[in-house]
């Protein structure tokens, strides 16, 4: 079953075109991470689905339902309250986690199921305080995003993405602002969601990742799709000249 | 220094305290929440907000308070007719709350566009609508920012309120000016400096508690 579809889109800033007619399917269960240097669209592409910046045009469907397409040659999106809607089949982890500071980890997480969702208060409670046992950070629910190391930020960033219940969940270079050894319990965490089969498109640079948890890895340069594999294929057997020398060059 | 002489004026110069007192809580009353709405219409998407509230401030700003205060007292009756004349009060309070509101319109503008574009996605992301986002996210955090701005104005409008002795209100300037017109004795003025230094302390250290109080989170521990 397809959760995410992304036909065609272009993505232009001003004369700068950032996505170039990208097409591509997202089925449900699949980890795709999206490798490529920086410049090459993949996070725009990300943010594209999230509704965080507005395609050309092109068409995205999530979980079925349309979140733009394109008519006339316009793209079209359907009203603010839909979009919302469709965007909240999404969760969104980002680089620098942008966790809310004045909250406490636990209202990080039930703020968004109490306000927009409309759960009650003491179940959106227990439903954070098992998904901060899942990101292993049961003990930090009172305490504030400053008193958190990043990876723990992170951690309890994606708790915050997965509170919502999301039919996908994209990160954003997820462990690209932290320092190596707490990039470790962030990778770690993110497997354990690999392992239970949570769909998610993840954009890296982190290659040992994709290569052992990523269930299909696409590699993307001046905002296209070049190729996309397996990842055993995909790093083992590079095809595309660019691919190569972009492996090469991280090597 | 003449102990007896200060005692003899100290009533009238405390009831002058008074009237300053109360012009100043009654604009902060009025001013602090006022402020919010030209700050939120200031950075509208609907150009009609942005004109209203940015020549608000613009005119609020950009002319005395002094002429202001005048304009109020003395110009509003003779232009719109009588039913707009006020006590020299009513019209200090008024002026003030209006001027006083253009500059936290400002500072409110200025925290709120200094919030992280991050915070901003994350709401969106997370499906809040723009004032839930505005409300639960953006403003609680603004109030630590702007707290050291606001504070300022607040100190400043302690010392403003001396401008309405230019109306003949009766504040803490006023009864100091009369008692040294009277008695050919500038004791008055002294003591008055002191009066409005100790009112200016005591914000100093609220506004110090303030600002704690406000960035608690922002500690590494608690």
């Amino acid at each position: 079953m397809s959760i995410l579809n992304i036909e065609h889109v272009t993505k232009k800033f001003g004369g700068f075109t950032a996505l170039n007619d990208v097409s591509l399917n997202v089925e449900k269960g699949e980890a795709v991470a999206i490798i490529g240097s920086s410049g090459s669209g993949k996070s725009t592409l990300l943010r594209c689905v999230n509704n965080l910046e507005r395609v050309t045009t092109g068409k995205i469907t999530v979980d079925g339902k349309v979140l733009v397409d394109t008519v006339d040659g316009k793209a079209v999106y359907p009203k603010e309250a839909e979009i919302r809607t469709i965007c909240t089949k999404t969760g969104m982890v980002f680089q620098h986690f942008n966790l809310f500071p004045h909250l406490s980890c636990i209202d990080n997480i039930t703020s968004a199921p109490i306000n927009v969702l409309k759960i009650p208060a003491e179940q959106a409670r227990v439903e954070a305080m098992r998904l901060l046992g899942v990101v292993g950070l049961t003990e930090k629910a009172d305490s504030y995003p400053a008193q958190l190391s990043g990876g723990q930020k992170q951690r309890v960033a994606i708790a915050r993405a997965l509170a919502m219940n999301p039919q996908i969940m994209l990160f954003d270079e997820p462990t690209s602002a932290l320092d190596p050894e707490t990039t470790n319990e962030v990778v770690s965490t993110i497997q354990k969601l690999v392992e239970q089969k949570i769909t998610m498109l993840i954009v890296t640079h982190d290659m040992r990742f994709a290569r052992n948890s990523a269930t299909r890895v696409i590699f993307m340069d001046e905002g296209s799709i070049i190729e996309q594999n397996t990842p055993d294929k995909l790093f083992n057997h590079p095809e595309n000249p660019r691919l190569q020398a972009f492996l090469n060059s991280i090597h | 220094m003449d102990t007896a002489y200060m005692s003899a004026i100290l009533p009238s110069l405390l009831s002058g305290t008074k009237l300053t007192l109360f012009i100043f809580f009654a604009t902060l009353l009025i001013s602090l929440p006022l402020g919010l709405p030209f700050a939120l219409g200031s950075i509208s998407r609907f150009a009609p907000f942005r004109v209203l509230a940015k020549g608000y401030i613009w005119i609020f700003r950009g002319t005395p308070l002094m002429l202001q205060l005048f304009f109020v007292y003395y110009g509003l009756p003779i232009m719109f007719g009588a039913s707009l004349r006020m006590t020299n009060m009513t019209a200090a309070v008024v002026t003030f709350a209006c001027n006083y509101a253009a500059y936290f319109a400002e500072i409110y503008r200025a925290g709120i566009q200094s919030i992280d574009a991050g915070q901003h996605e994350a709401a969106k992301s997370l499906g809040f609508t723009s004032w839930q986002t505005m409300k639960i996210i953006i403003l609680p955090q603004t109030i630590a920012r702007v707290i050291p701005p606001i504070s300022n104005e607040v100190i400043t409008l302690v010392k403003d309120t001396a401008l309405v002795t230019a109306i003949g209100v009766g504040e803490l300037l006023k009864a100091a000016k009369d008692a040294n017109n009277r008695d050919v004795n500038p004791t008055a003025f002294f003591m008055a400096a002191i009066i409005y230094l100790a009112l200016t302390f005591l914000l100093t250290l609220l506004s110090q508690w303030c600002e704690k109080r406000f960035s608690r989170h922002e500690r590494k521990e608690i």
